[in-house]
């Protein structure tokens, strides 16, 4: 019961509502919302857009910087201004400029007249105009039936041109001015007069100011010429621009057809990445000028996106405004209000901003078709790994080696047209039978003919399944293998050598293509005894003498082995990297196998084939009583005609080396090994086992050996792994981080460390990490059974950036997120560059030849080629398409000994000790080389042969003495054929000219050779120009005083002509027949 | 990952407000465009000393086979014995000739004008003369052709532009000079493959070339301790180690054995 | 405990305005309760004490004998609102200004995001998912809600309590609101947000939301719980009635089955919701003042917001996925 309130309260204490104050709270919040009024306005200009700051900053150190450009540009230009040849041009421009004038202003004043009386009558006669036009309407309106009001209106027409008068003030001259009436048709009729009179005055005019202008335009090269880049002008202009910057949001905004751009609707791109990335605003940096950080005087900020592209070509090649910069480099092109939004590089974006070591990445997408990407370097090494380290023998990639797919698919058309071919042959006999019996003639010949008809059917069938034939021929030659045959282990391995090899594969030779399998010793003996058992055993190999070892070396290092192959470990590795390192051959390997293989590294034991799924011996062929001969040209089965696999899938080429040359290197070979090769004295009796052998083969086919090697009983099998031709835009949560998915989103590196990019939840941290240790996301898992593990073995990725390019290739593989017409897919000649690149690094020819302007070849970086050793380099091919008939190309590119007696040789470069090799390459490949050389050197598809003007005698005889003059020392360096001679010469012979070169760039070459091949030994200056065409710069023999023509062409058509007998009468000696090999074989 | 948006929101208005108002001194202040560099000053003649010496090679030059110049009879013409090739070429008491000396320290601190005259490289003979040549960048070399045959002029060197012109008999000499210091530039006649003969360029001017009597002298050198190396194309580099006082003129001399370092 | 992990979740911008719900809802329920307390105490007072209640005396707190009985509106209420309105603009303003509004990839059809929540005032009815055939928790629910909120009013028999805070006179929808929106709504975001991972699974507070997480739980229709011979019996009996053939016999068993329990529910928790009515003099007085719809309507709602617990219960502790089994729908 509370206490009843005194009715009369003694005290009144204030009540809390009515009397307390609120002004002091408020004051605070008012100042408290102004305060936030004011942060919502600076987030309104800054805040959310951090481009702004950018720009003023760009703004005014851009300014700067032109500054100081300009100052400099002006000095130069002073300097220009101030020479002769300048003044000169400038006065004949002044002058010309003066003596038009006169006449110009003339005309002037008659233009200005005549402009002035338009524009007077332009009223009136757009109104008289009008007017009939109407008038004319009605009449034409009226239908012809009605002939008197048609007349009627008639008469409006002509009353209206005739008597509907205008009045215009019509300036006479200048000065005066008379009113006077026009009617409709004086006004047409002056009106187009007018026109006709001004244009007759303009051209007029055009052809008095012509000598000005040319002498502009002279003047203008000049400037050109002598100051090249932006003139001082333009820079102020730049400068001006600079000075009073507005910042504006820069966007480019591309909407091809049909666009997409990383999905975001139809509304085609856009990319507004200028906006901080203000210096590659062209319109701000010409595309001329390159800027960089340190220019602006910021070398050392981290957050100064000022440069301009550092690579211009590109830019070129990718115009803004057609790719922007998001679809290259990725990142969210849109966003402005943060770096990281810019550059996509948070959870929700799907395209982030490639790291620097991933740019190329970029290139992919589009260039996926290309082999080799200029300007790509990473992704061309990621590429090139790709396929060198095996990865494409367990991973299909779109347009990587599918020569196995193609293959099988013309097996089954085969087998298709055969079944088509039985069942017509059985249909022919019912339907000529269905003839004989038929009730009528009609019904008769009907059926006769349909007879015929299949009968003509079958043969077409037969036709075609011949050309399967014959492309599956070539597919069987195009196929390769990354590792070596297994079939012929026994014949090539120590037995111990293999488990070793497979437990050790990294440490045994650091540099293989073969990864490191995660196999427990067990399953190493049951593979090794399913490798061991499934191998051939005979027919035996010959018995080798042994050879030369210290001639070997000269050979291997003289012939060009180290293009592909290293020898040497560590520091002292020399050589290749493209195939084996030859280091330990001489532990594991049988010296006759290795003899063979030299000699013929494509030479099988047996042939296999694959229809019969077997590999056939003597024994089959003696069945057919055929010799047991297999190579390209018996590459049939006896037992059922198809095609058989005839040699080794290797790229290794054939050397063409004397048995005893292929002795001498194996012999060298097997000298290299390590003395303390423990191994080889282990028990492996458990490799004769077939239980194990049994499990062994399981093992093989679950780890997917057979993708890169050719194994008994395993031929077709296919790829183990998944398809990666879209690896790059699988959905993150796709790709298993396992037990890291959370670590990976905090930043925490498998091995515990923090990331030193942050969170690696993305497609790039987890390909690095699934590349640098492929079992890393099988960590903790509980297996039921040991193959449930991941499989994939570790990558042989020893060098730094390996692992990066192949990431990058990967990142890059994306499902097209850009329009069709974006994808690079040449029609043009580029296509043939494109396919050619594949074969061209199938086959490592950039390993012995520089083929593109500024690469490399391997053998130009090793120690034995260098200063004068130049020389001893396989020809330089950057020109080949232009210099060689693509006709002969393909007979040498079939035989490079272009001889099928004295192969031991090069066809053309006798005199060279490095070996242009036989590849054995299929037709396609041989074609498909072909026009990529002529591609390279831009020439057209179809080979017209050129016609060389036939020599007179008396023309003939001023070339011989020419070319045989003491002063033109020709024959001294190029072959003659003569023994003799030849063995110091450094050329190729001029017999083979005519069947060979093409004389445009004979031509060429020989006025200036340096232009062509620097370096070469060709000497420049043998001619010099003399009013109008070469002549020949040492002493003239006397009889060419008083020739005016061409002497290079002289030459050049005397060499076309030249004939065996011509030659040895000028080497003083009667030609042995095909001198210098002369002849190609045609084959 | 959503805080960090904001915080970042956060920290960017801050970052921003620094750098719009504070005109970010900060990266601005960084360097400039480097400058060229400087031209080094010139050495100072009067306190400048000298190095002099002799080549000497110790025990007896080996017997080289002599040049077959057959395939050539003008050149076999010109020469009434048979040329060895002058690899080792000795005067008496066993002088070395063909041996460059130079400085092997950096001198770039001092600034060497080119000299203006040419250093003659002749053909005579079909063989070049000198047989070794010595030059300071951007110095002229002027290749003339004494013979009745057509030679060509191959320099093949690692860090120079390469260049290959043919010099018919007659013909007004070639000039041609180096931009960039390298040592032994072979140089080949490719119509006469036994026609050698070696370029080297210089940034400065202290080497010499030693005649048949084995003597050189690196004068005019700035006070200070220098290595001295010689060059011989058989027996390849030595170095000695010399201090110079002011006007100071110290004796250096190098022995190459004749079963020595082979130079390559 | 992987603070990381609730961090994450409440710091995200669109829990906002759950992890604010927490502290707000409590605070405004205890505010309000302590208000309606002292009104209470005022009233009592003055009704003992006829003479202070005739003279002009305020009857809400803040309260002194002394003072108006009546203050103006303006100043003395808008002010206080003109107050309010500025911290609340502002509130609002650094909120908008600090965090912007989550955006996220295009949808991709294919891969769609884990856990997939519905916004904050949604996730209630998402977590009801849980328990419910989504036919009931997603359509019926929701529309019964909103019914029995429209239906509030007109079930109200009280004209006391009307326009101020009172504990007393309001005992029963107090604690109805402490059961259905504090009890049952915000309980149930609370667990949609803090509790419910990748998969919709069940993290208790603190554990990591391991997208690859594995739970053994199986859920049970109740008719699968009971021991067969029942449900069997059931069955047999089904199967001996007129037109019924073997095939079916099972399914209409079950629906027979899970009538039962259901019907018994109903019954039980009416009876209960009686009782729990008319404990008190004072609400047995208010009630009579109610017709009968008026009252049954209130038992059904009452009853149905009961079921929602019981279902949670039966689910979360005895793993019963249904009681009540029929082809169209499932309860």
């Amino acid at each position: 019961m509370p206490e009843i309130p005194p009715s009369q309260p003694a005290s009144k204490p204030d009540d809390p509502i009515t009397t307390s104050s609120f002004a002091f709270p408020l004051l605070i919040v008012s100042f408290l919302l102004i305060l936030t009024v004011a942060w919502s306005f600076y987030d309104e200009v800054f805040g959310l857009r951090p481009w702004r700051s950018y720009q003023q900053r760009f703004a005014s150190a851009y300014a700067g910087y032109l500054q100081k450009q300009v100052a400099a540009q002006k000095k130069a230009e002073d300097a220009v201004y101030s020479s002769s040849d300048y003044r000169n041009l400038r006065n004949t421009v002044d002058r010309l400029e003066k003596e038009a004038a006169p006449k110009d202003a003339a005309i002037e004043k008659q233009i200005a007249l005549l402009d002035r009386q338009r524009a007077a009558m332009l009223d009136s006669y757009q109104d008289a105009r009008g007017y009939v036009g109407a008038l004319i309407y009605d009449y034409e309106e009226v239908p012809p039936s009605d002939k008197a009001l048609r007349a009627k209106r008639m008469a409006a027409v002509n009353d209206a041109r005739k008597n509907h008068g205008y009045t215009v003030d019509w300036p006479v001259s200048e000065s005066q001015i008379e009113r006077r009436t026009m009617y409709y048709d004086d006004l047409n009729s002056t009106f187009t007069d007018i026109l006709g009179k001004r244009a007759a005055l303009v051209a007029e005019r055009g052809d008095i100011d012509k000598p000005t202008k040319d002498a502009r335009t002279a003047l203008a090269t000049y400037l050109s010429e002598k100051l090249p880049g932006l003139n001082s002008a333009t820079m102020e202009g730049l400068q001006h621009t600079a000075r009073n910057w507005d910042e504006t949001l820069l966007q480019i905004n591309v909407s091809p057809p049909g666009a997409s751009i990383n999905y975001l609707g139809g509304a085609g791109l856009v990319d507004r990445c200028q906006s901080c990335h203000i210096g590659m605003d062209p319109t701000l940096v010409p595309l001329g000028m390159t800027l960089t950080k340190a220019d602006l005087g910021m070398a050392k900020s981290h957050d100064a996106p000022f440069t301009s592209h550092p690579d211009p070509e590109l830019i070129q090649d990718h115009p803004l405004e057609k790719f922007g910069c998001s679809p290259c480099h990725g990142g969210n092109g849109r966003a402005l209000d943060s770096i990281t939004r810019g550059h996509g590089r948070y959870e929700h974006w799907l395209w982030p901003l490639y790291y620097r070591e991933n740019f190329d990445a970029g290139c992919q997408q589009c260039h996926a078709a290309d082999m080799v990407t200029e300007q790509a370097p990473v992704l061309n090494q990621g590429k090139q790994l790709y396929r060198q380290r095996g990865c494409i023998g367990c991973h299909r990639f779109q347009g990587f080696d599918s020569q196995d797919e193609q293959l099988i698919n013309m097996r089954q058309q085969i087998l298709q047209l055969a079944k088509q071919k039985a069942d017509d042959e059985l249909e022919i006999p019912r339907l000529q039978k269905l003839g004989d019996q038929a009730p009528d003639n009609d019904t008769a010949n009907k059926l006769y003919a349909q007879a015929t008809n299949l009968t003509v059917e079958v043969s077409r069938l037969d036709a075609q399944s011949e050309t399967f034939e014959e492309r599956s021929h070539d597919l069987l030659q195009e196929i390769k293998k990354v590792g070596p045959d297994l079939k012929e282990v026994r014949q090539k391995i120590h037995k111990q050598w293999i488990p070793y090899w497979l437990a050790n594969t990294h440490t045994f030779r650091p540099t293989t293509k073969m990864p490191q399998f995660r196999l427990t010793p067990d399953e190493v003996q049951s593979i090794s005894a399913f490798i061991w058992q499934q191998s051939l055993t005979g027919p035996p190999l010959e018995h080798q003498q042994p050879g030369n070892a210290a001639h070997g070396k000269v050979l291997l290092e003289s012939r060009g082995c180290l293009a592909c192959h290293s020898v040497g470990e560590g520091d002292a590795l020399v050589g290749g990297t493209f195939s084996a390192n030859l280091s330990r051959v001489g532990e594991k390997d049988n010296y006759d196998y290795i003899v063979r293989w030299v000699h013929n590294p494509r030479q099988r034991t047996r042939p296999y084939c694959p229809y019969e799924k077997r590999d056939l011996g003597p024994e089959d062929y003696a069945k057919h009583n055929l010799p047991y001969v297999f190579d390209l040209d018996h590459s049939r089965c006896p037992n059922d005609g198809h095609e058989l696999v005839v040699m080794q899938p290797t790229v290794m080429p054939n050397l063409r080396l004397t048995m005893d040359d292929a002795r001498d290197i194996a012999s060298y070979l097997m000298t290299l090994k390590h003395s303390d090769a423990s191994y080889l004295s282990a028990d492996v009796s458990f490799m004769d086992d077939p239980k194990r052998a049994a499990d062994g083969k399981e093992l093989v086919r679950h780890y997917g050996c057979a993708g890169c090697h050719e194994i008994s009983g395993l031929e077709d099998e296919g790829r183990i792994g998944t398809e990666l031709t879209n690896e790059g835009s699988k959905p993150i949560e796709r790709l298993d981080f396992a037990r890291f998915t959370e670590d990976a989103k905090r930043g925490i590196l498998p091995d515990g460390k923090p990331s030193p990019r942050g969170p690696w939840y993305d497609a790039k941290g987890f390909f690095e990490q699934k590349l640098m240790n492929p079992a890393i996301y099988d960590t903790g898992k509980y297996h039921a059974n040991p193959m449930d593990a991941l499989r994939m073995p570790k990558p042989n990725l020893y060098e730094s950036g390996d692992v990066d390019a192949l990431v990058t290739m990967l990142l890059g593989s994306t499902d097209p997120t850009l329009p069709p017409d974006y994808m690079y897919k040449p029609s043009d000649r580029h296509r043939f560059i494109q396919e050619g690149w594949w074969i061209v690094t199938k086959y490592n020819c950039i390993g012995c030849h520089q083929i593109d302007v500024g690469q490399k070849s391997v053998l130009m970086t090793l120690p034995f080629y260098q200063a004068e050793n130049k020389v001893n380099l396989p020809p330089v091919l950057t020109t080949e398409g232009a210099r060689v008939n693509p006709e002969w190309l393909r007979q040498f590119l079939a035989n490079p000994s272009l001889s099928t007696t004295d192969t031991n040789r090069n066809g053309v470069r006798q005199y060279l000790q490095v070996r242009m090799p036989t590849f054995y390459l299929s037709d396609d490949e041989i074609r498909t080389l072909v026009l990529f050389f002529k591609a390279m050197s831009s020439q057209p598809e179809q080979f017209i042969p050129p016609k060389v003007a036939p020599l007179t005698d008396t023309e003939r005889a001023m070339a011989r003495s020419l070319f045989t003059s003491p002063a033109a020392p020709c024959l001294k360096c190029h072959m003659t054929g003569s023994p003799k001679h030849d063995k110091n010469a450094s050329a190729p012979n001029f017999l083979l000219a005519r069947d060979r070169l093409q004389p445009a760039w004979v031509g060429r070459w020989i006025t200036d050779p340096a232009k062509i091949i620097p370096g070469t030994a060709m000497p420049s200056g043998l001619f010099k120009m003399q009013d109008g065409h070469w002549v020949f710069s040492g002493p003239e023999p006397a009889s060419l005083q008083q020739y005016h023509g061409d002497q290079a062409d002289l030459l050049v058509r005397y060499m076309f002509t030249l004939t065996p007998q011509e030659q040895g009468a000028l080497v003083g000696r009667t030609p042995a027949g095909g001198a210098g090999g002369a002849k190609p074989s045609g084959q | 990952m959503k805080t960090r948006l904001l915080h970042l929101a956060l920290v960017a208005a801050v970052a921003i407000a620094f750098t719009s108002c504070g005109g970010n001194k900060s990266s601005e202040s960084s360097e400039q465009p480097a400058a060229p560099a400087a031209t080094g000053a010139a050495v100072d003649a009067t306190t400048a000393g000298s190095v002099t010496g002799t080549i000497t090679l110790d025990g007896k030059a080996p017997a080289a086979k002599p040049i077959n110049m057959s395939a050539e009879p003008y050149c076999q013409k010109a020469h009434s014995s048979p040329v060895i090739p002058p690899e080792v070429v000795t005067g008496e008491g066993g002088a070395l000739a063909n041996v460059v000396v130079y400085v092997k320290d950096d001198m770039s601190k001092y600034s060497f004008p080119a000299p203006s005259q040419s250093v003659p490289l002749n053909q005579q003979g079909c063989m070049y003369d000198p047989h070794v040549v010595a030059l300071m960048a951007g110095q002229t070399l002027e290749v003339k052709n004494d013979d009745q045959t057509t030679h060509n002029i191959h320099p093949m060197p690692k860090d120079n532009r390469e260049w290959n012109k043919s010099q018919p008999p007659g013909a007004s000499p070639i000039d041609d000079s180096f931009a960039r210091a390298e040592m032994a530039i072979p140089v080949k006649c490719n119509v006469h493959p036994w026609m050698k003969s070696y370029i080297f360029v210089f940034k400065n001017p202290y080497f010499a070339v030693t005649t048949k009597d084995g003597k050189f002298e690196l004068s005019n050198l700035p006070p200070g301790t220098y290595t001295i190396e010689a060059w011989q194309e058989k027996y390849g580099v030595q170095d000695q180690t010399v201090t110079i006082g002011p006007k100071e003129s110290k004796a250096v001399s190098f022995t190459f054995k004749a079963s020595g370092p082979s130079g390559d | 405990m992987d603070w990381h992990q609730i961090w994450e979740i409440v710091s995200a911008p669109d829990n906002v305005p759950i992890v604010a719900l927490l502290f707000l809802v409590p605070f405004y329920v205890w505010y309000a309760l302590k208000q309606g307390i002292e009104n209470d105490r005022l009233i009592a007072m003055l009704e003992a004490d006829a003479q202070a209640a005739k003279t002009k005396y305020r009857k809400t707190q803040p309260w002194d004998p002394s003072w108006d009985r009546e203050v103006h509106t303006w100043p003395y209420l808008m002010r206080m609102e003109l107050l309010v309105a500025i911290i609340v603009t502002i509130l609002l303003m650094v909120w908008s200004l600090t965090l912007n509004a989550p955006l996220e990839e295009p949808s991709n059809p294919n891969v769609t995001m884990n856990p997939a929540k519905a916004p904050w005032y949604f996730l209630g009815l998402q977590e009801m998912l849980v328990y419910f055939d989504p036919w009931i928790a997603g359509v019926v629910m929701p529309t019964l809600i909103i019914i029995g909120l429209m239906v509030v009013p007109y079930i109200d028999a009280n004209p006391l309590g009307n326009g101020y805070y009172t504990y007393q006179q309001r005992r029963f929808s107090i604690w109805t609101f402490l059961v259905g929106f504090v009890g049952l709504w915000v309980a149930m975001i609370f667990i949609g947000t803090f509790i419910r991972g990748p998969g919709w699974m069940w993290f208790s507070l603190g554990n990591t939301w391991d997208a690859q997480a594995v739970q053994y739980t199986v859920n049970r229709n109740l008719d699968q719980v009971v021991p067969f011979s029942l449900l069997h019996i059931n069955g047999s009996l089904v199967a001996h009635l007129p037109g019924v053939t073997p095939t079916y016999a099972p399914i209409l068993a079950r629906i027979i089955f899970g009538i039962f329990p259901l019907v018994a529910y109903f019954i039980l928790a009416a009876l209960l919701v009686h009782w729990v009515c008319m404990r008190t003099e004072f609400s047995r007085k208010i009630y009579r003042r109610m017709s009968l719809v008026q009252l049954v309507t209130m038992y059904v709602f009452l009853v149905l917001m009961l079921s929602l617990p019981i279902k949670i219960l039966l689910r979360l502790l005895l793993n019963v996925k249904y009681v009540w089994v029929t082809p169209w729908f499932s309860v």
